[in-house]
């Protein structure tokens, strides 16, 4: 079964793909720090950030339809939050544009500015995905000295997620196969909690092989890798390049802006 | 000489009272390719299983001279190398590379050793290029070899496998008969594809309701048509042995 993975460009070949992940994950996390530390009405500077993101994802080429077609899937949650803001910030703004004049509340400017905060950090964050194997990701955050046991979780969350899709759709597919007809509220309810009873069960079972292959093979509860990185010219370069183009921003436009 | 797998008198029964094994006594020799046949639920996984250490039962196990106690889990687990009937459970880390190196990690391999250990394994089983691929952009024969190449990078004397066979097309299988065919390990190969066992076993032991019911020559116990039929199996359709 075919899956859209989401680091499906993460094995293209690019001078971003070749960087050190923990390089581009210090990085994200600097860069979404200074974005979520814009003041709730200020929405020209978040367009400035935008260019960091936007221009690793060119140089790795990774399709912008693939970054916003990401965004728009994740967005329900912070479009909830963000429309929030207009309900309760009811302050009269009014805001110029060159020869126009828009008369607007607070509360549609915090709305924006939650939104573009999303969109920008989304950005990096698919920027960082993309370009990045997640077993370097992974191999990256071990390194940054993230637990260890986090680390291993995320590596089995990302292993078993599709192998758990894939039970779903078999499930499914089994289901579609023989219900006929709409079988009334109380027997769907009935159908899918079997269902989920059996994927639940499922993936116990499975749990349990896996952790037997994993004793078969000498764990003893101490989880072992192996992990060879190394900061090359390039990464320097990165850091350098990342690093002025931050501070450009923090010191000199943020404040003409805000 | 001593055998690389002994068993004598091995039974086990499920917390559920479900017999499993009962009076189970092998011997195989050490570079042995022997076929454990049998229908579903005849105890062929839990015979690979007991061979492991998984699993407690009445009897003795002793696997390249070592009786299977608590103990020495890890000295068995390291001469008898057990792969799983479904490689999904087998392969768990994210890379290919990762996957065949978390055995000999475990074993104290590291740095040079290590990567040469596992680079050797992964050209053995014709998976080099995969090495940093994620185990869910493999094919399923891919993933069969690379579930084998796990296992392999621990150089155990035995290789047991469950099922390996199975969801694999012709072509994929021809591949993994050709792979075990080059190994130089006891292979104890638990499978219902009588040709599949024909191709690559000189020994067949038949199981029924966990019972060793035959025991023999692959080509004999293979074309017995009485025997095969009055244990839900079919006959080789061409052997090789």
């Amino acid at each position: 079964m075919h899956h859209a993975y989401i680091d499906k460009f993460a094995y293209q070949d690019s001078p971003v793909h070749r960087l050190d992940s923990r390089i581009k994950l210090m990085v994200l996390v600097i860069f979404t720090a200074l974005v979520i530390s814009v003041p709730r009405y200020s929405l020209s500077i978040l367009a400035c950030y935008a260019v960091g993101p936007f221009a690793v994802l060119v140089i790795g080429g990774i399709p912008m339809r693939f970054a916003l077609k990401h965004i728009v899937i994740v967005s329900p949650f912070i479009l909830v939050l963000a429309f929030s803001c207009v309900f309760y910030g009811r302050a009269p703004v009014v805001v110029e544009f060159g020869p126009f004049t828009v008369h607007t509340t607070t509360g549609w400017f915090q709305c924006f500015n939650i939104l573009s905060k999303f969109v920008v950090t989304m950005l990096a964050l698919i920027a960082l995905v993309s370009t990045t194997r997640f077993a370097e990701l992974l191999k990256g955050l071990e390194k940054l000295h993230v637990p260890k046991l986090l680390v291993v979780q995320l590596g089995f969350l990302y292993r078993y997620i599709f192998v758990l899709i894939d039970s779903v759709h078999h499930i499914l597919r089994a289901r579609a196969g023989r219900k006929l007809r709409y079988l009334g509220a109380k027997a769907e309810f009935k159908t899918a909690g079997a269902m989920v009873g059996s994927l639940l069960i499922r993936s116990i079972n499975t749990a349990e092989r896996v952790s037997m292959a994993m004793q078969a093979r000498g764990f003893d509860g101490t989880f072992r890798t192996y992990s060879k990185m190394h900061i090359a010219a390039g990464d320097y370069l990165f850091c350098a390049a990342a690093g002025c183009f931050l501070l450009l921003i923090h010191i000199i436009i943020r404040p003409a802006l805000i | 000489m001593p055998g690389a797998v002994e068993i004598e008198n091995f039974s086990y029964t499920y917390p559920d009272g479900t017999i499993a094994l009962s009076d189970i006594s092998l011997k195989i020799s050490p570079g042995e390719r022997m076929a454990l046949i049998g229908p579903n639920g005849a105890g062929k996984s839990t015979l690979l299983l007991a061979m492991a250490g998984f699993l407690k039962g009445g009897g003795r196990v002793v696997i390249d001279g070592k009786q299977v106690t608590g103990r020495n889990k890890k000295e068995i687990r390291t001469a008898i190398g057990c792969v799983l009937q479904n490689p999904d459970e087998q392969l768990f880390m994210p890379t290919l590379f990762d996957d065949v190196a978390f055995g000999p990690l475990n074993m104290g391999l590291v740095g040079r050793q290590l990567t040469s250990r596992v680079e050797d394994v992964l050209r053995t089983v014709g998976l080099s290029q995969m090495a940093q691929k994620a185990p869910h952009h493999l094919s399923a024969g891919q993933k069969r070899a690379a579930a084998i190449a796990t296992v392999l990078a621990m150089s155990p004397a035995i290789l047991a496998m469950d099922e390996p066979d199975s969801h694999l097309d012709p072509r994929s299988r021809k591949g993994l008969v050709e792979l075990l065919a080059g190994l130089d390990q006891t292979l104890v190969i638990a499978t219902c594809n009588m040709n599949f066992a024909a191709q690559l076993c000189s020994r067949a032991v038949v199981m029924d309701k966990g019972r060793v019911v035959a025991d023999g020559r692959a080509g004999e116990i293979m074309t017995d048509s009485e025997l095969m039929l009055n244990h839900g199996l079919e006959v080789a359709g061409s052997l090789n042995v």
